[in-house]
C-alpha cells in the first residue's frame, strides 16, 4: 500500500471509477445483445474488463466469476510478445491456457488504448465461444489426452487487427476450422465491437480528465480498493482452514474421481488471505486440468462470496490475496501438453464450493454451503443435422435447466444457479426458442420435489427435463462433474441430491448413463436429466415454520419431509390452502427429533 | 372549443391539468383518495376550477374531454391485492413462472432470497396436451382432463384465469378450446388466454403477460367503470379515455378486456410530454426526459420525434421481478432522489444511496426524526432551498438539522461542511448521469445531439449540472414539470397495439406468411378502430414493425417496416438495409453476410381524436429581471456567493437570468449555476443553458 499523499479529490475518484464502470457496462452490454452463440448470449458466458497499460486489473464488469483473474498476464505476454510494435488500431487474440487465459474456448480480444502516444490501458472482452474447432463438436472435451487430442486451435496473443482492419490469413484460418463459421465470426465482431467501444469511451475519458489524473486515479483507486480489502480481512477471526472435495470420476481414466484442498490462512493484524493450493494430484491425461487462470479465479471469486457483497475487484484487492501453487497440479499448475479443456468447469466449480464453504468453518453468519455442479443435460452441446429445411448442421449449448444454487446463512439458494462459476449470472433459455432453432423437443422441464438440501436455509432444488430429436439423431455432449459427490451443507445443513442422466426409449426401463457421456439420441428416445440440489445452511430444526409452510404449499417440499427433516406438523389441507402449522405438534416434534440426534 | 382535463393519480398525489379554451394550462394537485379515487379527482378539480373562476360543476359542463392516468394496477399488485387467479399451461411445464429467464444482480451477493412467481404453483393446473413448433398438434387436447381441472377451479372459487400454453401462437386451438369451457362452466369469471393477449415467441413472457392480465381484470374492471359512473353522476358528458402503457390513451371499454395496458401508463406520458415540449420550443426531434421525485430518477426517451419502446419492461427488479411482456414505453428507473442517504464506506470514500430515507422519517432538516445526511439535506447546507418556501412554503424545514447531520458527515471526511454538501449533490448527480448514460447508449442516442427535458419537484436542483457533464447543452423546464405526465396526455392519442408471431429468414424468406399476418394485425387495429365510440373522422396513422435479429442472436431490435407489406424481393431487400442501420446504430457493427431473423410482427395504430394545445409564438424579447432576494450559496470552489433568488410567478416571458441564481416555482427550485443561464419562454417553459 502506498503511503503518499492523496493527490487526487476523493469525490474526483468517484466520479472517474464511475464513469469507467459505465464503460464496462456499455462493454457488456454491447457484447450480449449482439453475439450469436447461446453460450455468449444466453449463457452469459463471457465479460468485459480495463486493464491498466502496465498489466493491472482495473475494472472489471459484472461478469462470470471464473473469468476474474488472468486478463493482466494475457495482456503482459501480448505487451513481451510484440514489443515496441504496439499501436493504436491493432486488436489481439489470445486463448492459451498456458498464457493466464482460463481455457481455449475462451476467446480473448485485446484492444490497446493510446493517449498521447502512451499505451494507458488494454480493454478485452473474453468470450467463450460455441466451437473453437477441437477434435468433437463440443468446445468441453472432458476426455482429451492432451492438447493434441483436444484439438483446439490456440492463439497466443496473436495480433488480429492493424489500422482497425482484420488480418484476414487468420479469418481464414478459422474460418477452415471452425464448425459453423458464421456464428464464429458473428461473436468476433460482437467481441471485438465491445472492445473498440471501450476503446472510444476511454479515449474521451483521457481526454477530458487529462493524463496525469488519470495516472493518479489509476494509483489511488488501487489503493482505496486495497483498503477496503484490509478493513474486511481486520473484521474476520485470525484462522487456518483447510477443507476438501472430490470430483466425479470419469470413467476409464480417474475411477474415484480427484480429491481436492483448498488451505487457506486468514491474517487480519497483517489484512491478508493467503491460499495454498499446492495439495493437489498431478496434472491428468484428460481436459480437467486448470488453468492458472481459471483455478484461481474460482478461489478469488469463492471468497468474494464470502466478504461484503460491494468490495472492488481489481489489482488493489487482489495484493492482499497470496498463492501458492504446486510444480505440476491439475488446479492452477498444469504441465503442458495436458489439456485444460474443462478448466472453467468440473474442477474449477469444486474449488469453489470447497472454498466457499470452508469460510463456514469460521461459525454461523460465514461462508455458504455448497451449491448444485455439474453441466447436465439441461446444458449439454447438442449438434446434428436439421432436415426441416434444407439439411443443415447445427452445434449449440443449451441452458435449459440449472442446478440449485447454495444457502447462505440469511437466504435460501437460488433457482436460476446453472453452476457454480457462473453463479446464477445467466440467462435461461426459452423451450420455445430452442425448438424453433434446433430440431428438438422438450418433454417437461421442473423442479424436483424433496431434493434441496435442507437447513435454517435451505439448498435450492434440483430441475429436471426431458428432450429429444424431432426426426433426425441428435448428438448430446454431457461434460457434467455433480453426478457423485452430492452438493454438501454446511453448520448443520444437509447436502442436495445429485445429478442423474437417463436414455428413454422405454418408459419402463430407463438407462442410467455415466456423468461424462457422448450420447446420440435417435428419434423416439429420449434424454431426463436432473441437475443437483444446492447444500444447506445450518439445522433444519432451525428453519422458521414460516418458511417451511411456503415450501410446502408450494410444492417444493413435501409433508413428509417437512415432518422428518424440518420437524414441523400441519393441520388443513394443501389443496384448498387451509394448511396451517400446528404449533404444539411441531415444538413436541422438533425436540422429540433433537432428543433422538443427541441419542 | 371547450376545456380537456388530463388526471393523473399516483400512489401520494393527484396531478391535474386544465386546458383552457385560450390554450393556457392550469395545474392542481390533491392528495390520492385510493379508496374512492374519484374523491381525489374532484378535489384537484376544485383546485383548478377555482384558478379559471369557475364551479366545478359548470366547469365539467364545458369539458369536451377527460383524459385519465391511474397507478391502480400497479398499486395492487405490488399490495397483493390481486384477483385469487389460476394459472393453466402445458403438462409438464407447471414451472414457467418460477423459472422467468435467469440472471441474477450481484455474482458476490447471496443475501437475498428467490422471488415467488407471479402466481404461486399450488394455484397452477397442467393441461394435457402440446403443440409443436409449427403448430401441429404433438398430443390433442384431453377434454375430459381439462373439464376436471376447470371444474376444480370453480370449486375452489378462483376469481380469474389465465391460460397460456406452449406454442399457442402458432395453433390458438387448444386455448381457444378452454377459454370456451371456462364460459362454459364458470359463466362471468374473467380469463386472459396468451396468444390474444400477447402473441409473442418465449413462453414465459407470454405467460407472464396472460397471468398479470387475468389477475387484474375483476378489479380494473370495477375501478374503471365506477369511476366512469362516478364521472357521468357528477355531470360529465364529454370523451372519456384512459392512458397506456405505450404512451396512449383508449377507451374504458378497450381496457377492461386488457388492463396490462394501464401498467406504467403514468411514466410512459412524460415522454409524450417531453417531445411536444421540445416540439413547442423547436429543439429537435432527440429528447431525453427526466423525471426526478423524492425516491426515484426515471429517465425515458424520444428519438427522431418517435418514442422508444421495450418488451423488456418489468414491475420490479430487472430478471427478479415479474415481466409486463407487452410493448411499453422504455423508461428506466433509478433510486436515487431528495431522499438518498449519504455515507462514508469503510476505504474513506463518500457514497450517496441506494438507501433512502423515503418521505418518513424524510430528511433531517423535516425534523421528522432523521438523522442521516440525505441530498435534500446537501441541497438546504448549500443554499438553494429557501426554509421557509420548500414546496411552496407548505413545510418549513430545519435548517440546524441538515448542518447538524452533515457536520458530523464531513468529520468523517476531514473536509468543511460546505464541500461536504457540494460532494454530496456531486456523487448523487453521478447516480443520474449514469441512468441517462446507459439508456441514450443502450438506444444510440447521443446526449450532445438532444435535448433534455426535465420534469418533477426535484429536478431543478441538479439537472443543470448533469447536462453539463452529458454535453447536452440545453434543458427545458416546463412550469408544469411538476405535472410532467398529465402534460403528456394532453398531447396523446389514441395507440393500440396488435402483434403476430411468424418466424423467418431473409434466406427463405416467407413472404406469403408474413403478408397474411401483417394482414391479421391490420384486420386488428381496424377492428378496434371500429369499435371506438368517438374521433370516428380523426386522422388515423398505421405503423409496421419486424422484430428482428441476425441469425442466431437472441435479442431482437424494433425495425420500421419501409412498406406496409412485402410484395417484391425489393420490399425485404429495404427491410434487411433497415435492420442493418439499426443494428449500426445502436452496436456500432453491421454484418452484411448474416441472414435478418424476424421473429415477432406488430402494427400501431394511432388516433388523435383532439389537437394538441396550440403553440405560442416564440419570443425574441430579452430582460433582466430584478432579483427578490440573495442568498449565501455554495457552488463548490473556494467561497459562497451572493446569489440573487428570483420568483418564479413575478418572471416575465423572455427575462433571463445568468448564473449563479435560484429560481423558486411553488413546487420545484431551480439552480442555475454560475457560467449557465436560464430564460423564460413564451410557452411558459424555462431554457437553460448548460454549456
Amino acid at each position: 500500500m502506498s503511503d503518499t499523499e492523496t493527490t487526487l479529490d476523493p469525490v474526483l475518484m468517484s466520479v472517474m471509477a464511475n464513469r469507467l464502470d459505465g464503460i464496462v457496462r456499455e462493454m457488456t452490454n454491447t457484447l450480449l445483445r449482439s453475439a450469436r452463440s447461446a453460450v455468449i448470449s444466453s449463457a452469459r458466458d463471457f465479460s468485459c474488463c480495463l486493464v491498466t497499460g502496465n498489466d493491472e486489473l482495473l475494472a472489471p464488469a459484472e461478469g462470470l466469476p471464473v473469468h476474474i483473474f488472468g486478463c493482466h498476464i494475457q495482456t503482459a505476454n501480448m505487451r513481451e510478445y510484440h514489443k515496441g510494435d504496439i499501436q493504436r488500431g491493432d486488436a489481439y487474440l489470445d486463448n492459451d491456457p498456458y498464457g493466464g487465459n482460463t481455457h481455449p474456448a475462451d476467446h480473448t480480444f485485446m484492444v490497446p488504448v493510446f493517449f498521447e502516444g502512451e499505451h494507458m490501458f488494454t480493454a478485452v472482452s473474453k468470450c467463450h465461444m460455441a466451437d473453437i474447432g477441437n477434435s468433437i463438436p463440443s468446445s468441453y472435451f472432458v476426455r482429451a489426452r492432451d492438447v493434441y487430442e483436444e484439438g483446439a486451435l490456440v492463439f497466443p496473443g496473436v495480433r488480429i487487427q492493424r489500422d482497425f482492419k482484420n488480418n484476414e490469413d487468420i479469418m481464414r484460418m478459422c474460418r477452415a476450422r471452425i464448425r459453423v463459421p458464421d456464428q464464429w465470426y458473428g461473436d468476433y465482431l460482437a467481441g471485438l465491437g465491445s472492445a473498440r467501444i471501450a476503446e472510444r469511451r476511454l479515449e474521451a475519458f483521457c481526454e477530458k480528465y487529462g493524463k496525469d489524473t488519470v495516472k493518479a486515479f489509476m494509483r489511488e483507486w488501487f489503493d482505496y480498493s486495497e483498503r477496503r480489502m484490509i478493513d474486511n480481512i481486520r473484521r474476520l477471526p485470525k484462522a487456518s482452514l483447510v477443507n476438501k472435495g472430490r470430483s466425479d470420476p470419469l470413467e476409464g481414466i480417474l475411477p474415484d474421481g480427484l480429491e481436492l484442498t483448498v488451505k487457506i490462512d486468514i491474517d487480519p493484524d497483517e489484512g491478508n488471505i493467503h491460499v495454498d493450493l499446492r495439495d493437489n494430484p498431478p496434472s491428468v491425461d484428460a481436459g480437467l486440468n486448470t488453468s492458472l487462470g481459471s483455478a484461481t479465479s474460482a478461489v478469488v471469486g469463492a471468497i468474494f462470496n464470502a466478504l461484503d457483497k460491494d468490495l472492488p475487484r481489481n489489482e488493489g484487492a487482489f495484493r492482499r490475496l497470496q498463492f501458492q501453487y504446486a510444480e505440476d497440479s491439475v488446479v492452477a499448475a498444469p504441465t503442458f501438453p495436458h489439456s485444460c479443456s474443462v478448466s472453467t468447469t468440473n474442477v474449477s466449480e469444486r474449488l469453489v464450493n470447497i472454498t466457499q464453504s470452508a469460510f463456514a468453518q469460521l461459525g454461523d453468519g460465514m461462508g455458504l454451503s455448497e451449491g448444485g455442479a455439474g453441466l447436465g443435460a439441461g446444458m449439454a452441446v447438442i449438434s446434428g443435422q436439421d432436415l426441416r429445411r434444407e439439411p443443415e448442421p447445427y452445434v449449440n449449448r443449451l441452458m435449459l435447466s440449472t442446478n440449485g444454487g447454495p444457502a447462505s446463512a440469511v437466504a435460501d439458494g437460488w433457482v436460476n444457479y446453472a453452476i457454480p462459476v457462473i453463479a446464477g449470472l445467466m440467462y435461461r433459455d426459452s423451450v420455445e426458442v430452442d425448438e424453433l432453432k434446433h430440431p428438438i423437443r422438450v418433454e417437461s422441464l421442473t423442479l424436483v420435489t424433496d431434493s434441496a438440501g435442507a437447513g435454517r436455509r435451505r439448498g435450492a432444488p434440483a430441475q429436471q427435463i426431458e428432450y429429444g430429436p424431432t426426426h433426425a439423431p441428435m448428438m448430446a455432449v454431457i461434460s457434467c462433474d455433480g453426478q457423485h459427490s452430492q452438493p454438501r451443507g454446511v453448520l448443520g445443513g444437509l447436502p442436495g441430491t445429485s445429478g442423474e442422466t437417463w436414455l428413454i426409449e422405454d418408459e419402463a426401463q430407463p438407462e442410467r448413463m455415466p456423468n461424462v457421456v457422448q450420447l446420440t439420441i435417435n428419434p423416439g428416445q429420449r434424454v431426463r436429466g436432473r441437475d443437483s440440489a444446492g447444500g444447506g445452511y445450518g439445522d433444519p430444526l432451525d428453519r422458521e415454520t414460516e418458511r417451511v409452510i411456503v415450501d410446502v404449499l408450494e410444492g417444493w417440499e413435501t409433508l413428509e419431509k417437512a415432518k422428518d427433516i424440518y420437524g414441523v406438523i400441519f393441520t388443513g389441507e394443501i389443496d384448498d390452502e387451509s394448511l396451517e402449522v400446528d404449533e404444539a405438534a411441531t415444538t413436541a416434534r422438533r425436540k422429540e427429533l433433537r432428543e433422538a440426534r443427541a441419542a | 372549443m371547450g376545456y380537456r382535463i388530463s388526471v393523473d393519480t399516483g400512489g401520494t398525489f393527484t396531478d391535474m391539468v386544465l386546458l383552457d379554451p385560450d390554450g393556457k394550462f392550469h395545474v392542481g394537485k390533491s392528495l390520492t383518495t385510493p379508496e374512492r379515487i374519484s374523491e381525489g379527482m374532484f378535489s384537484a378539480l376544485d383546485v383548478v376550477a377555482e384558478a379559471v373562476g369557475k364551479s366545478t360543476k359548470e366547469l365539467f359542463a364545458e369539458t369536451d374531454l377527460l383524459i385519465y392516468g391511474t397507478t391502480r394496477a400497479t398499486n395492487a399488485i405490488v399490495t397483493k391485492q390481486t384477483a385469487r387467479t389460476a394459472f393453466l399451461t402445458t403438462t409438464g411445464f407447471r414451472d414457467i413462472l418460477v423459472f422467468k429467464e435467469g440472471g441474477k444482480h450481484g455474482p458476490h451477493d447471496y443475501s437475498y432470497d428467490y422471488p415467488q412467481p407471479y402466481i404461486p404453483r399450488r394455484r397452477t393446473f397442467e393441461i394435457n396436451e402440446r403443440i409443436g413448433a409449427s403448430g401441429e398438434v404433438v398430443r390433442p387436447l384431453d377434454e375430459t382432463q381439462a373439464r376436471e381441472v376447470i371444474e376444480t377451479l370453480k370449486e375452489r372459487g378462483f376469481e380469474a384465469v389465465a391460460v397460456s400454453l406452449l406454442w399457442s401462437i402458432a395453433n390458438e386451438a387448444h386455448e381457444a378450446r378452454l377459454g370456451e369451457l371456462i364460459e362454459e362452466i364458470m359463466p362471468g369469471v374473467p380469463y386472459t388466454l396468451s396468444h390474444r393477449i400477447a402473441p409473442i415467441l418465449r413462453e414465459y413472457r407470454r405467460a407472464s403477460a396472460t397471468a398479470i392480465d387475468a389477475s387484474l381484470k375483476p378489479l380494473m374492471q370495477a375501478h374503471l367503470t365506477g369511476m366512469q359512473t362516478d364521472l357521468r353522476d357528477a355531470g360529465f358528458t364529454g370523451d372519456l379515455l384512459v392512458s397506456t402503457s405505450v404512451g396512449g390513451c383508449q377507451e374504458v371499454e378497450s381496457l377492461v378486456e386488457r388492463p396490462i395496458n394501464t401498467l406504467k401508463s403514468g411514466p410512459a406520458m412524460a415522454p409524450v410530454a417531453g417531445r411536444a415540449y421540445s416540439a413547442l420550443e423547436r429543439m429537435g426531434g432527440d429528447v431525453i426526459v427526466c423525471d426526478a421525485g423524492g425516491t426515484t430518477f426515471d429517465v425515458g426517451l424520444v428519438r427522431d420525434n418517435q418514442l422508444v419502446y421495450s418488451r423488456d419492461s418489468w414491475l420490479g427488479p430487472q430478471w427478479t421481478g415479474d415481466i409486463i411482456g407487452a410493448s411499453t414505453v422504455d423508461v428506466r428507473s433509478v433510486g436515487a432522489g431528495g431522499g438518498s442517504i449519504a455515507w462514508v464506506d469503510p476505504g474513506g470514500l463518500l457514497q450517496v444511496g441506494p438507501q433512502s430515507a423515503g418521505s418518513v422519517p424524510g430528511p433531517a432538516c423535516y425534523g421528522a426524526g432523521g438523522t442521516n445526511p440525505t441530498v435534500t439535506d446537501a441541497a438546504l447546507v448549500l443554499g438553494y432551498i429557501d426554509p421557509e418556501y420548500f414546496n411552496g412554503g407548505r413545510l418549513t424545514l430545519d435548517r440546524d438539522a441538515a448542518v447538524n447531520v452533515i457536520t458530523t458527515l464531513a468529520k468523517t471526511m476531514g473536509k468543511d461542511v460546505d464541500e461536504t454538501a457540494h460532494a454530496i449533490l456531486v456523487i448523487a448527480n453521478e447516480l443520474m448521469i449514469k441512468a441517462i448514460g446507459e439508456i441514450t447508449v443502450n438506444d444510440g442516442l447521443n446526449p450532445r445531439e438532444s435535448v433534455i427535458v426535465a420534469g418533477g419537484g426535484a429536478a431543478g436542483f441538479n439537472i443543470m449540472p448533469i447536462a453539463h457533464e452529458l454535453g447536452c447543452a440545453t434543458v427545458i423546464l416546463p412550469q408544469t414539470a411538476s405535472a410532467l405526465s398529465a402534460c403528456g396526455m394532453q398531447y396523446s392519442s389514441i395507440v393500440f397495439e396488435a402483434t403476430r408471431s411468424r418466424f423467418t429468414d431473409t434466406n427463405g424468406f416467407d413472404r406469403d406468411g408474413v403478408n397474411k399476418a401483417l394482414d391479421e394485425i391490420e384486420a386488428d387495429l381496424m377492428q378496434f378502430r371500429d369499435s371506438l365510440g368517438t374521433a370516428i373522422d380523426a386522422t388515423v396513422t398505421i405503423e409496421f414493425f419486424a422484430e428482428a435479429r441476425y441469425r442466431a442472436q437472441v435479442w431482437e431490435l424494433d425495425t420500421n417496416l419501409p412498406k406496409p407489406r412485402l410484395k417484391t424481393d425489393a420490399d425485404v431487400d429495404e427491410l434487411i438495409e433497415t435492420f442493418h442501420q439499426t443494428h449500426e446504430r445502436v452496436y456500432a457493427v453491421r454484418d452484411e453476410g448474416s441472414p435478418v431473423e424476424c421473429v415477432n410482427w406488430k402494427g400501431r395504430i394511432s388516433i388523435r381524436p383532439f389537437d394538441p394545445p396550440p403553440a405560442p409564438d416564440p419570443s425574441d424579447a430579452r430582460n433582466a429581471p430584478t432579483p427578490n432576494a440573495t442568498r449565501s450559496c455554495f457552488f463548490g470552489g473556494n467561497a459562497r456567493v451572493d446569489t440573487p433568488v428570483f420568483r418564479g410567478e413575478a418572471m416575465k416571458i423572455g427575462d433571463e437570468v445568468k448564473g449563479p441564481a435560484i429560481i423558486e416555482e411553488p413546487t420545484t427550485t431551480i439552480v442555475v449555476y454560475p457560467d449557465m443561464s436560464a430564460r423564460l419562454s413564451a410557452a411558459g417553459d424555462y431554457i437553460l443553458d448548460c454549456r
